[in-house]
């Protein structure tokens, strides 16, 4: 039991009618991990989700907790709980009763129940809201009424149905960094479900990258931005450069390529594709230098700006590439660079590890 | 059931408390009850089994039954069945209704009247409908319509004897006349198809205002003012804009008021005359009458359903038929 | 030319108005007038009729027994249609087209038609006419308004409401009880008002199926048959007034009701 992981998923396959949910996805997540499902919507998330929380019975495959199967289990059975994306408060209940209802039908007494409340609506800063309804509160603290709802019985598991959609944008950013403080301070196991990348960048502990029911890739926010598997992930995670070309072969850990003419060196997170078919590569704006010289980088090209936009804390340059057949590349670079760059050709130049030669 | 070792713990001091626990704490760990609930949701087709067996037997025995009871007893020669008396498969009580004229003429009277009234009740509503729903400001009109609701909550024995007393020999509109000195005698309105007409449209205007309203209610006024762009004079924009696209609450509500005028028992008998008998008295007839006719009543009113429903689904496949016409 | 339609159609609208509610206007006037002949013009006026309806043991107690009536069909009524709603909204199943066929049914029956299959069925499950028999006769014909009024409501109830519950520890009961029904409850107060005016209302069928006893609306017809008289204006009155009452009071109850949704 104690090597079990908290949760494990084996195969785990979903058909609706013709449609395929969910294609045999197999996944650890361990104890105290916040983990965030991240894809566009019918990508399979939210059904991952449903089948974790049992309103879902998965068409084949197991779902184990603690190592214990409860595929076939109903929600009302489960040590998990969930923060729905409309909340479901329940609009006829007070902060309290809503809170005390799942701790009723654990069967506490009503001392316990009275200071469990307590305790959660003190850490959640809902005390003074324990006896308003679901209507009378402003979003933000409908959303702490619904987590503390879902964090009162103690479950195993905290299920999150992109919680924070119904949030204004200046709202939400605050409240991520409530939902990542209050995940480190219970060290509950957070499984998240969003189709927003910025927010998945910023509270998750390893992100799950969803495609059609089919898991993309499945690491760090680190790992997924700047080493991105494939094309799907490295387009739908933060803005990129991606560079169409051939391959030439691998030399140790650098896979070689050729880009319209000029030789690049890259990495290859997601396996090295197949020879022969053209290959894309990702590199990120903000990992492109500028140089007055050929700067002593894996990759160096030289190129021309063709367009400054001035994005406040940094500026974007559009850049053309006349050795690569006119190829054009876009920068990031800080305001002052920025405005140094001239009319007069840039060495560009970015490291073998910030290329990530992508799968397909 | 807890996989959690802190949970298991809490088990322990829960148990201690059982007497403290809330009415549905109770309940859901009361052993009788958590035995029950695990029978019946132990799958997710026996739950429905549940659900669905009682609502399937009530419509089947309730709603479906009775007209099936109808239907054969409308098939016997004898019903209820006496002492030493046997009952026999029969047609002779529907053959019956075409061998007389004092069963039929009824019978094409009671259809001929209802659709008469259906029409002049749709005539009557419409621009009612039509003002409430495009002259009148939202805040109002909920006001404007609860205000017509309000007779219609006043049974129908009542509401048709305010029509006698409006329409007798020294009712309320006779006496208007002869005030004006229009007539010197009174004229007779009661008991006529007339005042039966005044009182079965009294009876069901509301329903066919209230899918006529919300038709038109629905109906965006974007879309008149393009054909008034368009250069519609206001009878075109009716005719070409407003009808078509109103024809579905049209259609609902004249099929509902034409079921409903053609079961009307009390109104034709305290308004109408011998000359205005509808099937609905023919059938009461055989039931209260001296010697059970059950079974030809039964036939008879078997075949004015049929013959009801026959008319309204017919009208509504022209109507949809209309419909689809004028959209292509 | 929009100007004159408007004036026409106001005009049509509160001649309309004038339609509804004079006739029950003259009625009731007509319950104050100091002669046993019904016809204006009315000379003098009177209390009285009001006087004798309310000593005449046979109206009060056509009065009761038309309220008991409508009460019992009411609890069945509400009880079936709320179960076939909660049956039928929101799940898909084989059959389940045919199930709300048949359970709107009742309601589209011309009423003559279905007074005698209620007569005729209600001699086949042996129960004598009487109130017994008129008491199932109504809660089967408004089983219909309570399943839609119902179903409307349950529709708008977010499944999230009730998967939440389950996910907090209900099983499927818990969670119907102390979510789902708290819910419903102001469409079925709805639809229990409704259910009572149509029972109380309701003459073919408690003529079709009643025993010697008569429901009101039975009495004021059978009062009827042998002449008018102000007596009737009076009960006619009483009647008119409770069920408008009522009416208003149902209208508004639902208006708020579905202002809270």
């Amino acid at each position: 039991m104690a090597n079990d992981p908290l949760v494990r998923l084996e195969g785990v396959t979903k058909r609706f009618g013709e449609t395929t949910a969910l294609d045999n996805l197999t996944l650890d997540i361990a104890q105290g991990e916040f983990v965030t499902f991240l894809g566009p919507s019918g990508c399979g998330k939210s059904t991952t989700l449903r089948i974790l929380g049992g309103f879902e019975q998965p068409t084949a495959g197991r779902v184990l907790l603690r190592g214990e199967d409860v595929t076939r289990r109903p929600p009302e059975k489960r040590n998990v709980n969930m923060v729905f994306q409309d909340y479901a408060l329940f609009p006829h209940m007070t902060v309290k009763q809503n809170i005390a209802f799942g701790l009723e039908l654990k069967g506490m007494g009503k001392a316990e129940i009275a200071r469990r409340q307590d305790e959660i609506m003190s850490f959640l800063e809902l005390t003074a809201y324990g006896d308003r309804y679901p209507a009378q509160l402003s979003g933000g603290q409908r959303q702490r009424v619904a987590l503390a709802r879902a964090l009162a019985p103690d479950p195993a598991l905290l299920l999150l149905d992109e919680p924070l959609g119904a949030l204004d944008a200046k709202l939400r950013g605050q409240v991520q960094q409530e939902l990542k403080s209050i995940q480190r301070r219970t060290n509950k196991t957070f499984f998240f479900v969003t189709h927003d990348q910025e927010e998945a960048l910023t509270m998750s502990d390893r992100i799950v990258v969803m495609n059609k029911g089919r898991v993309e890739q499945d690491g760090t926010p680190e790992e997924l931005y700047f080493h991105p598997a494939s094309r799907f992930v490295a387009e739908f995670i933060g803005e990129t450069n991606l560079l169409t070309g051939e391959l030439r072969g691998t030399e140790g850990d650098a896979v070689v390529m050729d880009w319209f003419g000029t030789t690049l060196r890259g990495h290859a997170p997601g396996g090295v594709p197949r020879a022969g078919a053209p290959i894309t590569a990702s590199v990120r704006l903000e990992r492109l230098g500028f140089h007055a010289e050929r700067p002593a980088t894996a990759n160096a090209v030289q190129g021309r700006v063709t367009g400054k936009t001035f994005l406040g804390s940094r500026m974007a340059l559009d850049l053309t590439v006349e050795e690569a057949q006119g190829a054009r590349l876009r920068a990031y670079v800080d305001a002052d660079t920025g405005q140094s760059v001239g009319d007069a050709p840039v060495w560009i130049g970015w490291d073998q590890s910030s290329m990530a030669v992508l799968r397909d | 059931m807890s996989y959690d070792a802190s949970a298991r713990q809490e088990r322990g001091t829960v148990a201690a408390h059982a007497s403290d626990r809330t009415f549905w704490g109770r309940l859901a760990s009361w052993a009788p009850y958590r035995a029950l609930v695990q029978v019946a949701t132990a799958s997710p087709r026996r739950q429905f089994v549940i659900l669905a067996v009682f609502p399937i037997l009530w419509v089947l025995t309730q709603h479906l039954g009775p007209m099936l009871q109808m239907l054969r007893v409308s098939l016997t020669d004898a019903y209820p069945v006496a002492a030493n008396v046997e009952q026999h498969f029969t047609f002779d009580n529907y053959v019956r209704f075409f061998g007389d004229s004092i069963f039929w003429m009824p019978f094409f009277r009671t259809l001929i009247f209802a659709a008469a009234f259906t029409f002049c009740t749709l005539v009557l509503t419409y621009p009612v409908a039509y003002f409430l729903a495009r002259h009148v400001s939202p805040k109002n009109r909920m006001l404007l319509l609860l205000l017509l609701l309000i007779p219609f909550w006043v049974g129908e024995i009542v509401r048709t004897y305010a029509i006698m007393i409006l329409l007798g020999n020294t009712g309320a509109v006779n006496m208007v006349l002869r005030w004006f000195g229009l007539i010197d005698r009174p004229i007779p309105f009661m008991y006529t198809s007339f005042s039966m007409g005044v009182g079965i449209v009294y009876l069901t205007a509301l329903y066919m205002l209230l899918p006529l309203y919300s038709a038109l209610e629905k109906l965006p006024k974007s879309l008149n003012e393009a054909a008034a762009d368009l250069g519609a004079g206001a009878w075109t924009r009716f005719r070409r804009v407003t009808l078509p696209l109103t024809l579905e609450g049209i259609s609902s509500g004249c099929t509902l008021v034409f079921l409903i005028s053609t079961g009307f028992y009390a109104t034709p008998v305290l308004l109408g005359g011998p000359s205005t008998t509808v099937f609905a008295e023919t059938i009461a007839g055989f039931f209260h009458v001296a010697g059970d006719e059950w079974p030809t009543g039964a036939a008879f009113a078997v075949i004015m359903f049929l013959a009801a429903l026959a008319i309204t689904a017919g009208f509504q496949r022209l109507m949809s038929a209309l419909r689809k016409g004028d959209t292509k | 030319m929009t100007r004159h339609n408007r004036i026409l159609l106001s005009c049509f609208y509160w001649g309309f108005v004038a339609y509804v509610f004079v006739p029950l206007i003259l009625m009731v006037t007509m319950g104050f007038k100091d002669s046993k002949f019904i016809g204006f013009p009315i000379k003098s006026w009177t209390l009285d009729w009001y006087a004798s309806v309310f000593a005449d043991s046979e109206t009060i107690s056509a009065f009761g027994y038309s309220v008991a009536i409508a009460v019992l069909s009411t609890l069945i009524s509400v009880v079936v249609g709320t179960w076939i709603a909660v049956l039928l909204e929101g799940r898909k199943f084989w059959g389940r087209a045919a199930i709300f066929g048949m359970t709107v049914l009742p309601a589209l029956i011309p009423g003559i038609i279905s007074a005698i299959a209620f007569r005729i069925y209600a001699r086949y499950l042996g129960i004598e006419p009487g109130m017994g028999a008129i008491v199932w006769s109504h809660a089967v014909h408004n089983v219909p308004f309570v399943v839609l009024v119902v179903m409307a409501r349950l529709s708008t109830l977010p499944k999230s409401q009730i998967e939440a519950a389950r996910d907090l520890g209900a099983d499927p009961l818990i969670a119907f009880l102390r979510i789902t029904f708290p819910y419903l409850v102001p469409a079925i107060m709805g639809a229990s008002i409704f259910c009572l005016l149509l029972s109380f209302d309701d003459f073919v069928r408690s003529f079709f199926l009643g025993g010697y006893e008569p429901t009101l609306p039975v009495l004021i017809f059978a009062k009827l048959k042998s002449g008018m008289s102000p007596e009737i204006n009076a009960i006619a009155t009483v009647a008119l007034i409770l069920t408008a009452v009522i009416g208003v009071w149902a209208e508004r109850f639902t208006r708020r009701m579905n202002k809270d949704s």
